[in-house]
């Protein structure tokens, strides 16, 4: 009759012979998932972020109930939400929250892929997705900045824009795209609104499920880097390192969201604005085409970037063709095929070209928005760039250990020096971290091969709880 | 090399520890902010004398055009109180407070609109500062200077539009201002310190002293008032600790509901916590 | 046949060649992925050990119910965001009348809360129909609830003062703005009396709003809570007697 057979009574049963998928999915991919027994605090952080998601959705929509995208209006929605609807004033403040909220889980997130080797074969396209997601993301939190109108809102968004106003050739053309009219203004606004609350969150949700159907159909790595389905139980056919996400990863999830939602509430209710870094304090200036704030810096999640971006001067290019000189023989004497070595010297000559040769070379405002591209985009290629022998941290020499802590130091350094206002000992700093974050990444294929590897076990290691 | 690494991270943090200083000193015109009682936060008093003097003095030329009349009931005042003794034109006790003062004509006639005061202490703020202590210090800080158009200037807002308001309840002041400068001698291209003293009396006209000094100083900007009635000094100093209450309060009237519910939220919060830890240890006990 | 043609392609990958049942990873020689003897995994909740699973149920219950609390708790403010806004409010305060320049006959228009609010100022002989219609309207008593009319308005004028009657412009079928006041015999639905019609359906009322009977209209105009300041101004919305 066309109904399929089921174990389940009842309801269960009835919906089981008609849409067995859902019973065959939960099982899939929670009661007979089965993860590694020592995921450690490392963790936690994807299961919050799909939290985090799920709170800013909910938000979003009650949200929307009440602000209206219009130019001349929206300052004072925002404001009304937070004064006149009951419960306006948490609702907006859990949005503001949980958009930093996010954005500290995606990074934590990210750095456990670094700690583990999470990236390397056969999750390399978990990882692909997982850089989307965090470009989306990005994306996403650009258009809601704009949203509330205010002074940084404003700002914020004309800079941004003029960086793709830098492309050569397409630029001017391209912003005048983006922005709808000729400078920032309610076409802007209105455009920002639809891609920030319906666009780029059913992109995000398509890539979330992407991500963890990706991750589920190879299983989850583990902190010892070992692939626990190298070591089966001979009756069952399971991982003997293995055990089933549903119940002991759920019970663990709600565990530590609890801790996550102390801090986060704690933030919420006691310091929303943090200090000025969670809810700009320009931004509870109205929006002002004429005149600017003082002191303009983009939200805190993007300040590495930014730093790398301002770091980028004309004498910094010459710096930059040296290395790009040097990087190019580095890799032309590491290859054996003549055609790559060719593509090499020659993508190469072309780069210089266009940095430092007079009449040729571009602007350093359009080299600064390839560093800043390069800096995000170059995450994407951890799965090829990391040589080393071991995946996880724990087996590889121990001053990898310390080259990792550095580029975090780095990249917090460079966050730090961009919220500041520019000043020239700063931007010497910040050239030089600029060159030794590069210089992780680009360098990695040789130096995560150097050094003394310790022996990867066969079978996790776990302490009983 | 672990120490190697360690030596260079410990370098890059004292540079970086450098350049933040570099960052918090105050420029050499920027005067010490005077820190605003905060205690007046939660005084319902200070808060009701604070919106009777922002309704008095502030309401015509400033708005507050996202704040609602009927909202002073959060402060202890009920609708009849606001409507009798703070309403003044015919607006309704439910309305926004409005002003009838078109930006467009403040531009015209005072060269600058007057901001609306709805946000004022949090668009005040900035890392360095709190706008509670930048408005605290704002509006005691006036002195007369026969130079200005207006007849008045302001030590934390050199050149303001906006005239001393608050006047008669102030009562005159004289003002000396003693500032440390660089100045550099065009012939020598060579820059020394110069000691500034400017003396403001209670009619605006300035006495200027410039002292050389001996070696090289931090450029720098102190000023001291002296009031011709301290008693009356002192009293304008709490009114207007109380006014600043009031536009932090209407800056974000939630405030005090949102830390008082937070409190509970967190202790609930605990109390789940220990739950879930429990939760999780029955499960996990298996695991060997 | 060509073997080699575009068709004969087709065909080809149209056809399967495998056979039709697959041959299980077992039978290939595979390791099983996700084997089905998992649904019996040793340490599922369905174990037979019976402290452990009394402490698993005593903690499940507990942070399940402790939980439980918490998200109610949380989802209250979303759904407080749904009710009316102090902005909202406001605009549905009590708005007052002035009737002093009410002619006789006359009827004025107030708005309160987005409504039109009617004050009729009725004469003589429009008060006299209303003994007439007592027998002609639906419910003359106005006892339906669905509307409920206030105790100062449940009398034979259905107003406080017989003078001035204050009701909501809105017809009770499905919320057009009767026509009125209309003389006796100026409309004919209305017949003989004077009163108002809806030009929607064709519902008629009294100069008590009260709806007469066989009309599409289910209850009587409402009448909004309302006093009287003074004897000439009239304030809408509000009937408390503070």
């Amino acid at each position: 009759m066309g109904l399929h057979k089921t174990e389940y009574k009842g309801l269960l049963g009835w919906f089981d012979a008609r849409m067995p998928t859902l019973m065959s999915e939960y099982k899939k991919h929670l009661a007979e998932y089965y993860a590694p027994k020592n995921l450690n605090f490392w963790y936690i952080f994807g299961g919050l972020a799909i939290t985090a998601l799920v709170m800013q959705i909910a938000t979003g929509i009650f949200l929307t109930m009440n602000y209206k995208p219009d130019a001349a209006s929206a300052f004072a929605s925002v404001e009304y939400i937070m004064r006149e609807v009951q419960g306006g004033w948490f609702i907006r403040y859990m949005h503001s929250t949980g958009a930093s909220f996010f954005f500290i889980v995606v990074y934590l997130h990210m750095f456990r892929g670094l700690l583990y080797g999470s990236y390397r074969k056969p999750r390399e396209l978990v990882w692909i997705f997982g850089c989307l997601i965090f470009l989306s993301l990005m994306g996403e939190a650009f258009f809601g900045y704009l949203l509330p109108w205010g002074q940084m809102s404003y700002w914020g968004a004309q800079v941004i824009v003029n960086l793709f106003g830098a492309i050569p050739v397409i630029g001017p053309d391209l912003a005048v795209l983006i922005r709808g009219d000729y400078v920032i203004g309610d076409a802007t606004l209105n455009r920002f609104f639809a891609f920030h609350v319906i666009a780029i969150p059913l992109v995000l949700l398509g890539l979330v499920v992407a991500h963890i159907l990706a991750l589920h159909d190879v299983g989850s790595n583990n902190p010892d880097g070992m692939e626990i389905k190298d070591t089966l139980d001979p009756k069952t056919g399971r991982p003997l390192d293995g055990i089933p996400f549903h119940p002991y990863y759920t019970v663990h999830d709600i565990y530590w969201l609890s801790l996550f939602l102390i801090a986060f509430f704690a933030v919420l209710f006691l310091a929303p604005e943090m200090g000025g870094y969670f809810l700009e304090w320009n931004n509870f200036i109205p929006a002002d085409p004429f005149q600017g704030p003082l002191h303009i810096a983009p939200v805190w999640y993007f300040t590495p970037y930014y730093s790398i971006l301002r770091a980028t001067t004309e004498y910094f290019m010459w710096v930059l063709a040296a290395f790009t000189v040097a990087y190019a023989l580095l890799v032309f004497l590491s290859l054996k095929n003549s055609a790559a070595r060719i593509a090499t010297l020659g993508i190469a000559l072309i780069l210089v070209v266009f940095m430092v040769v007079p009449g040729l070379k571009l602007d350093p405002k359009f080299w600064g928005v390839v560093l800043m591209g390069v800096s995000v985009l170059i995450f994407f290629g951890l799965p090829w760039l990391d040589q080393s022998p071991a995946r996880s941290i724990r087996y590889r020499p121990g001053w990898h250990f310390w080259c990792l802590i550095a580029f975090v130091v780095i990249f917090l350094v460079l966050g730090y020096f961009g919220t500041q206002p520019p000043e020239d000992t700063r931007n010497l700093m910040s050239q030089v971290l600029t060159f030794l974050y590069l210089a992780f990444f680009l360098l990695m294929p040789w130096w995560s091969r150097m050094g003394e590897f310790k022996p990867v076990p066969a079978r996790v290691t776990f302490a009983a709880h | 090399m672990k120490k190697l690494i360690a030596s260079v991270a410990a370098s890059v943090a004292l540079v970086i520890f450098a350049s933040i200083g570099s960052n918090a000193r105050a420029s050499g015109a920027e005067i010490h902010l005077d820190h605003w009682p905060e205690a007046r936060a939660h005084d319902l008093a200070a808060l009701q004398n604070g919106a009777r003097l922002f309704a008095n003095y502030c309401l015509n030329c400033h708005s507050a055009n996202l704040m609602r009349w009927n909202r002073l009931q959060d402060i202890g005042l009920d609708e009849r109180q606001i409507k009798d003794f703070l309403i003044f034109g015919n607006q309704k006790v439910g309305d926004l407070m409005t002003v009838s003062l078109r930006p467009r004509d403040a531009k015209a006639w005072f060269g600058k609109a007057p901001p609306d005061l709805s946000v004022i202490t949090r668009a005040r703020t900035s890392f360095e500062y709190k706008g509670t202590d930048y408005l605290y210090t704002l509006l005691r800080g006036y002195y007369r200077d026969a130079s200005s158009p207006t007849g008045w200037n302001n030590v934390a807002y050199p050149s303001i539009a906006m005239p001393h308001i608050l006047w008669e309840r102030q009562g005159p002041r004289e003002l000396t201002i003693e500032r440390v400068l660089h100045v550099e001698d065009e012939k020598t291209k060579t820059s020394s310190s110069v000691r500034q003293l400017s003396v403001f009396d209670d009619a605006g006209n300035a006495t200027v002293t410039r002292t050389p000094l001996k070696g090289h100083f931090d450029e720098s900007t102190e000023v001291s008032f002296k009031p011709a009635d301290t008693a009356a000094a002192r009293q304008f100093d709490a009114d207007v600790a109380d006014l600043v209450a009031y536009l932090n309060f209407m800056t974000d009237p939630s405030g005090a509901t949102r830390v008082r519910i937070g409190v509970w939220v967190l202790v609930f919060l605990s109390f789940f916590t220990v739950l879930a830890w429990w939760l999780n240890r029955t499960y996990w006990k298996d695991i060997k | 046949m060509r073997r080699f043609g575009l068709v004969w392609l087709t065909y080809r990958s149209a056809r399967t060649t495998r056979p039709y049942t697959v041959k299980s990873r077992a039978a290939r020689g595979l390791r099983p992925l996700f084997p089905s003897s998992f649904a019996k995994n040793p340490m599922s909740m369905t174990e037979s050990n019976d402290a452990v699973d009394d402490s698993r149920r005593a903690a499940l219950l507990m942070t399940g119910v402790v939980g439980g609390a918490g998200c109610v708790a949380a989802a209250v403010p979303f759904v407080a965001s749904l009710t009316p806004s102090e902005r909202a409010k406001a605009a549905g305060a009590p708005v007052v009348a002035d009737l002093s320049q009410l002619a006789l006959g006359e009827k004025m228009t107030v708005e309160w809360r987005g409504k039109p609010v009617w004050v009729l100022r009725r004469t003589p002989e429009m008060l006299a129909s209303l003994k007439k219609t007592e027998g002609e309207v639906a419910d003359p008593a106005s006892k339906r609830t669905a509307f409920p009319t206030p105790a100062y308005a449940m009398n034979e004028y259905r107003s406080i003062k017989p003078e001035y009657f204050i009701a909501i412009g809105i017809c009770s079928h499905l919320g057009c703005n009767p026509l009125g006041p209309l003389a006796a015999g100026a409309a004919a639905p209305l017949g003989n009396d004077p009163g108002f019609l809806c030009p929607c359906h064709g519902s008629t009322f009294d100069v008590a709003g009260r709806v007469f009977k066989n009309k599409p209209a289910p209850d009587n105009l409402e009448v909004p809570p309302h006093k009287y300041l003074s004897d000439t101004v009239v304030l809408i919305g509000d009937d408390s007697k503070a």
